[in-house]
């Protein structure tokens, strides 16, 4: 239960007027600073939900898939260079964002993780990591800004930081089908 | 030199258990050749303070920063390195429970390939070539073979580094559930922090040697130098992680004492290791071209890398209470006085851990943007890096050749030479303490670093520091005596000292310690979470850099 009131911290944390104008203000710390810790503060609160609602996810979620896919459906959504440009003009997006990403991917996330199977993770690892690629491909190479908020070299130097997370998951997802773990521990 | 190490072992039949000789015979070489690095790396030293106090002019043939090359090369790369990387596999080779033969051919492969490296950038700064300063950074471009050298060296650490690992892999799989033991985890944490710190330096170096043989006209040099100091500061972090091991595991063992917490010690390894490639920047504070935004960012994480030293002052002064105490020390500081200051192995490291009280705190100052814009460039710094590298790294260093040396060559450390060794840590301390003394003080008067002795065309100022100087080579001369003394004292303990066996000491827990959790052997999530903070720190300053870069600069020879 530590880690949920950890979870609620940080999530309080990342709300608060100056922490949201300074996390924004930078395009690359807005997409790859602020909206996965707001998923890490919606991963570490999950153990509240689960033992408040332990029926829920289980019929809801009983092997993983449906809660996967609502994560896959939050964060695709907040890929879109659009999604960041409304969640700064319009404020119901923005509060949108704060619900969606810890609730709707980070808890999601958490529940569903346990239960997937191999083959269930090596597919999000890999779709994942396309994914980011892909991303990366679209904010380095586009001649023209993608969003009204920020400047080219910022969207290029989000850009990069896809590279480097494709990569990094990449590398991770290689290494797991590499190394047992059941051995060393 | 290698002969008589054979010969030494060669006669030795009956082998006790502890030590293999093998293992040792690699740990030796390896010592070997960062004594001599060190002697060497003194003796240019001494010539430096002596220019720079005015006393000494070098020959023509001997250029002032060919010298300072040299002397930072050898102490800073290859006699820091070298002794670290044969005291870790020492460390392996003991808890672990002996090396693989698979590792020990990649340490020797490893240390060949470190020789030949460490020859094509002797070789070049000896002709002149390469008097860039062991920072190396453009837009100065030494000879290509300077940089060719340096390829080689750090393949020769990722041999070495990759040996352990696959050793400590090889125990984790035979030791299934079990805790590193802590020595062989502080060396596992050593080992991540430098093949993750060389990363950047390597791809400037591989940047560098096209633009050095001209095959590229210019380079850009604010990511040249970001480069170099993401590796520049975890490299002083590394040896100071090295020196801390021993203060947490041999330290409590020599006074009688107890290891405080072994939770708390892996905790200190887990924080350096994961928060310390990005304290680089701080060194950067004056460039340009970085907005003041991520210096901001960069001065809040470089101290959060200062938490894990309060953690392990607080540590170790809480062994030497709990242990003084327990030798019936009363009153609130009686303990200090039953602490074995007449040994050696004791007083190099506290020694060493005092002086990094001053150490740490001038490192604080100065990675404030106000406080720096004061002291940058200035000899405060060499100051600063000589009480953190030369009397914290440096006497720790010293402290566990006291007895590892003996321990693996089944000599002891005699009451002559522990004396001996007394006397030397006493002439190099106060050697340091009016070296750096007087280099912090002049800094603020405002003296420059790396620059050969002038006077200004006799102005005031240049003058002012004059007094000051000549402390500086005060210290010098002290610190070439203790040199000499811990040299012998090193080849001594090596061919000379009386038979018998020396501990590896290992402090062992307290009885009532709490056992220590789980997740402090999930390196795989420490690594990630070091890549997660590097790429914070760093992807969007370089985008920065390459995407607005200036023309670039061509090779420059200023010597």
């Amino acid at each position: 239960m530590k880690q949920a009131i950890y979870g609620l911290v940080l999530y309080i944390f990342l709300m608060l007027p100056p922490v949201v104008t300074l996390a924004e203000s930078v395009m690359a710390i807005h997409m790859h600073m602020q909206m996965p810790l707001f998923v890490v503060a919606g991963f570490l609160m999950a153990p509240f939900f689960q033992k408040r609602f332990p029926n829920f996810f289980a019929k809801w979620n009983s092997n993983g898939v449906p809660g996967i896919i609502l994560f896959m459906i939050i964060v695709l959504y907040w890929l879109l260079p659009r999604t960041m440009d409304e969640a700064l003009t319009i404020p119901a997006v923005e509060i949108f964002k704060f619900i969606s990403l810890p609730f709707l991917a980070g808890i999601p996330l958490r529940d569903s993780w346990k239960k997937l199977g191999s083959l269930g993770k090596n597919i999000i690892y890999v779709s994942l990591s396309v994914l980011f690629g892909v991303m990366a491909w679209l904010y380095i190479a586009s001649p023209t800004q993608l969003c009204n908020n920020y400047l080219i070299v910022e969207q290029k130097t989000l850009g990069w930081g896809f590279v480097f997370l494709a990569l990094a998951i990449m590398i991770y997802f290689i290494q797991t089908l590499f190394i047992d773990k059941s051995e060393y521990e | 030199m290698e002969a008589v190490v054979k010969n030494t072992f060669g006669s030795k039949v009956n082998e006790v258990a502890g030590v293999n000789k093998q293992d040792a015979r690699i740990t030796l070489t390896f010592f070997t050749v960062a004594f001599i690095a060190f002697f060497l790396g003194c003796v240019l030293g001494l010539l430096q303070g002596l220019n720079r106090a005015g006393l000494l002019e070098l020959p023509a043939w001997l250029n002032y920063y060919q010298v300072l090359s040299g002397h930072g090369v050898l102490l800073v790369l290859v006699f820091s390195t070298t002794f670290m990387l044969g005291y870790f596999l020492a460390a392996f080779s003991h808890t672990l429970g002996g090396l693989l033969p698979k590792v020990r051919k990649m340490a020797w492969v490893g240390f060949a390939l470190m020789v030949v490296g460490v020859v094509f950038v002797a070789t070049t700064i000896i002709m002149g070539d390469a008097s860039v300063m062991y920072t190396f950074y453009p837009p100065m471009a030494a000879s290509p073979w300077f940089y060719v050298g340096l390829v080689f060296l750090v393949l020769g650490i990722w041999a070495v580094l990759f040996g352990g690992f696959i050793n400590v892999a090889d125990w984790r799989k035979k030791h299934k559930g079990q805790h590193l033991p802590l020595l062989a985890y502080f060396a596992t944490g050593a080992f991540v922090l430098f093949f993750f710190g060389s990363i950047g330096v390597t791809i400037e170096v591989l940047m560098i040697i096209p633009w050095a043989f001209g095959w590229t006209e210019t380079i850009n040099v604010m990511l040249s130098r970001t480069l170099f100091w993401s590796f520049g500061h975890t490299l002083v972090n590394i040896w100071y992680l090295t020196a801390v091991s021993s203060w947490y595991v041999a330290v409590p063992k020599l006074i009688g004492g107890k290891l405080l917490s072994d939770s708390l010690a892996r905790l200190v390894v887990i924080i350096l290791v994961v928060l310390n490639i990005t304290g680089g920047f701080h060194h950067q504070i004056i460039d340009p071209g970085i907005t003041e935004g991520i210096k901001f960012m960069h001065v809040f994480m470089s101290l959060s890398i200062a938490f894990p030293s309060l953690m392990t002052a607080f540590a170790m002064f809480a062994v030497f209470e709990r242990t003084g105490r327990k030798k019936g020390a009363k009153g609130l500081l009686g303990w200090i006085k039953k602490l074995p200051w007449g040994d050696v192995r004791f007083l190099a490291p506290m020694i060493a851990m005092i002086g990094f009280i001053p150490a740490g705190a001038g490192g604080i100052a100065q990675t404030n943007n106000q406080l720096n814009q004061v002291v940058h460039n200035s000899m405060w710094v060499v100051g600063h890096f000589h009480l953190t590298l030369g009397v914290t790294v440096v006497l720790s260093f010293c402290g566990i050749a006291y007895w590892l040396i003996p321990h693996l060559t089944k000599r002891v450390l005699t009451p002559k030479i522990n004396k001996l060794g007394v006397i030397q840590t006493i002439v190099w301390s106060l050697g340091m303490l009016f070296m750096s003394g007087a280099m912090h003080w002049v800094g603020l008067l405002g003296s420059p670093r790396r620059t050969s002795y002038t006077t200004y065309g006799d102005n005031a100022t240049a003058l002012g520091w004059d007094p000051y100087l000549l402390f500086l080579a005060v210290g010098g001369t002290l610190l070439i005596i203790g040199a000499v003394l811990m040299v012998y004292i090193v080849f001594h303990l090596m061919f000379k000292a009386p038979k018998g066996e020396t501990e590896f000491p290992i402090a062992e827990a307290e009885e009532d310690a709490s056992e220590t959790p789980k997740w402090t052997e999930r390196w795989t999530l420490w690594i990630a979470l070091m890549i997660a903070i590097v790429a914070m720190a760093y992807v969007i300053p370089i985008v920065d850099m390459i995407v607005n870069a200036p023309p670039g600069s061509p090779p420059f020879r200023t010597w």
